[in-house]
């Protein structure tokens, strides 16, 4: 069986005033994309600093392609390639520079067509040469994404890589990731976007608080914990109270009485027969998906309640 | 052993002082040679011969060692310093580059920065001195002794240092000090009691006696123990800078 692309193993990190990780055991297929959500300090970062080796944990282990990030750190850093969300550039040299040192520091003889491939892949061929002080803030992060890429790490962890990045480069990064999937790369990311999570992701983790509240594909997380809702609209205000069996089934009236938002689940004719009973006139009625971002607030509120 | 990334650092380290030729090589090039004509020729006028050299052929030693000692400290320190506080530390640290592969190749970009400040410092004066050197071995390895010494010297206060401040005190408060007091621009003999004495706890001061004695072939204490006292410094800073990379000290969280 071929060794997991990523294993960690009831990680732990303590600082001295705060528990960063509180035992994250987590296994990632090789050729996955696999999202990392969850709120800012839930402990994301220090997750895949660990496994990157920036950060030692207090207790676990963390294995990348079966090499473990502590006693064998040289095998491990081989494979591996971090987009960190910290933006950093080095004033000094120009972003074509930067990429070739970054090919050489992983051991991989530079390439000109390497170089350029990722520079035109991220959009930043006609900056090549400028120093890197003089590129935008969004130029600046995708030359991070170029620089975890440079050498073709076999596990890329892409840290919040589109963050400060417009909706266009979003979609064509989107894009590059799942060609890079389709070469056989492992791709672990932390986003706050959720639509990239539910657009992109093979499996998603939430984390929260340092623990891990969920694992699963994001349809699978859906339908556990999403609710598809039905929507109506009235002519008029209803006033007077709903009618027994539309608590019953969850519903509630919005926007001052002139709608009414229902949880669906299976059958529908009870919930439009109870309405269409109410009195006031149905004029418009839409169902509406549940989302990722509904998912993860409700997951992520129901740790809040039990802290 | 990750060759390709050892010299892809250290042609980045020496390419970085390169970039910035003015402020690297440049100025500290016109700062010694103002020493020199200030101190080598206006005063010399007046002490005329130390230990039967003349002064400005006296104190040539003691300003290549000047710049030795700066050069190597400075690029190796404001190099780290700098990846640290603008985060490209990190693609140093996510890379299969061992402690002793960092080491060697920063340490290697400031002594070569060192030797190329060094001998320019030396050239210009030896134009006014003379272009003869007693002992080219000995004066060879001291030079890369000390070099290596401060290189590694360097990398231990710009791991430790958290502010630009903390960066600074050591220069300020012990490499200069040291360096001048260490009969840069004068004989230790010179000084009155107890500071003759005082002076002799100074290690940079059998480091310029050692350089004395390869360039000029004299000296007071014998280049042993200058040599053996660098190379005791060095061990120690060497073996301070790995445990530092090895454990993380103040990079790896």
């Amino acid at each position: 069986m071929p060794p997991l692309a990523v294993e960690t193993d009831a990680l732990v990190k303590k600082y001295p005033k705060v528990q960063a990780l509180g035992g994250v055991s987590l296994s990632i297929e090789p050729g996955e994309i696999f999202a990392l959500l969850g709120p800012n300090g839930a402990g994301k970062t220090t997750w895949i600093s660990i496994v990157c080796g920036l950060t030692r944990a207090t207790s676990g282990h963390a294995r990348v392609l079966g090499h473990d990030v502590v006693a064998d750190p040289m095998a491990a850093r081989r494979v591996v390639g971090l987009v960190p969300q910290e933006i950093n550039f080095d004033p000094f040299f120009t972003p074509r520079e930067v990429l070739r040192f970054q090919m050489g520091y992983f051991g991989v003889q530079p390439s000109n067509d390497r170089i350029e491939e990722l520079l035109a892949a991220l959009a930043l061929s006609d900056k090549a040469d400028v120093s890197s002080r003089e590129l935008s803030g969004g130029m600046r992060r995708r030359l991070l994404i170029a620089k975890a890429l440079v050498h073709r790490p076999r596990v890329a962890f892409l840290d919040e890589p589109t963050a400060g990045v417009d909706i266009a480069l979003r979609k064509d990064l989107w894009n590059y990731v799942r060609k890079l999937r389709a070469e056989g790369t492992t791709i672990v990311l932390t986003t706050h976007y959720l639509e990239e999570a539910e657009e992109l992701a093979d499996r998603v983790a939430v984390i929260d608080h340092g623990r891990l509240i969920a694992v699963d594909k994001p349809e699978v997380l859906l339908r556990q914990h999403g609710k598809k809702r039905i929507r109506f609209t009235f002519d008029a205000p209803v006033v007077a109270a709903l009618p027994a069996r539309l608590l019953a089934l969850g519903a509630t009236l919005e926007n001052g009485g002139t709608s009414l938002s229902c949880p669906l689940e299976g059958d529908a004719s009870e919930v439009l027969a109870a309405a269409a009973a109410l009195p006031a006139r149905v004029v418009d009625l839409r169902t509406e998906q549940p989302s990722l971002e509904q998912v993860f607030l409700a997951l992520t509120a129901r740790v809040e309640r039990r802290a | 052993m990750n060759t390709i990334g050892f010299k892809t650092l250290l042609s980045k380290e020496t390419r970085r002082f390169l970039k910035v030729p003015g402020q690297t090589v440049a100025q500290p090039v016109i700062t010694t040679a103002l020493y020199f004509l200030v101190f080598g020729f206006a005063l010399g006028g007046r002490v005329k011969e130390l230990d039967g050299i003349s002064y400005v052929r006296f104190i040539v030693p003691g300003l290549v060692m000047l710049s030795l000692i700066q050069n190597s400290f400075l690029n190796t320190a404001s190099s780290m310093f700098i990846a640290k506080m603008q985060g490209t530390i990190v693609d140093l640290l996510v890379a299969p580059l061992s402690p002793g592969e960092l080491l060697t190749a920063f340490t290697l970009a400031a002594v070569i920065r060192g030797f190329l400040v060094g001998s320019i410092v030396w050239m210009v004066a030896a134009i006014f001195t003379g272009f003869s050197i007693a002992h080219p071995l000995w004066t060879l390895l001291f030079a890369l002794m000390v070099s290596i010494e401060f290189a590694l010297f360097g990398l231990v206060v710009a791991i430790w240092s958290d502010k630009f401040e903390q960066l600074n005190l050591i220069p300020t408060f012990v490499i200069t000090p040291l360096t001048f007091l260490g009969g840069v621009f004068y004989s230790a003999h010179m000084l009155p009691e107890p500071w003759a004495t005082i002076t002799k706890a100074n290690p940079v001061l059998y480091m310029v006696e050692g350089l004395r004695y390869g360039i000029l072939g004299q000296a007071h204490s014998s280049p042993w123990v200058g040599l053996i006292l660098t190379g005791v410094l060095t061990a120690v800073s060497g073996v301070a800078v790995w445990v530092m990379l090895a454990r993380g000290y103040k990079l790896r969280g």
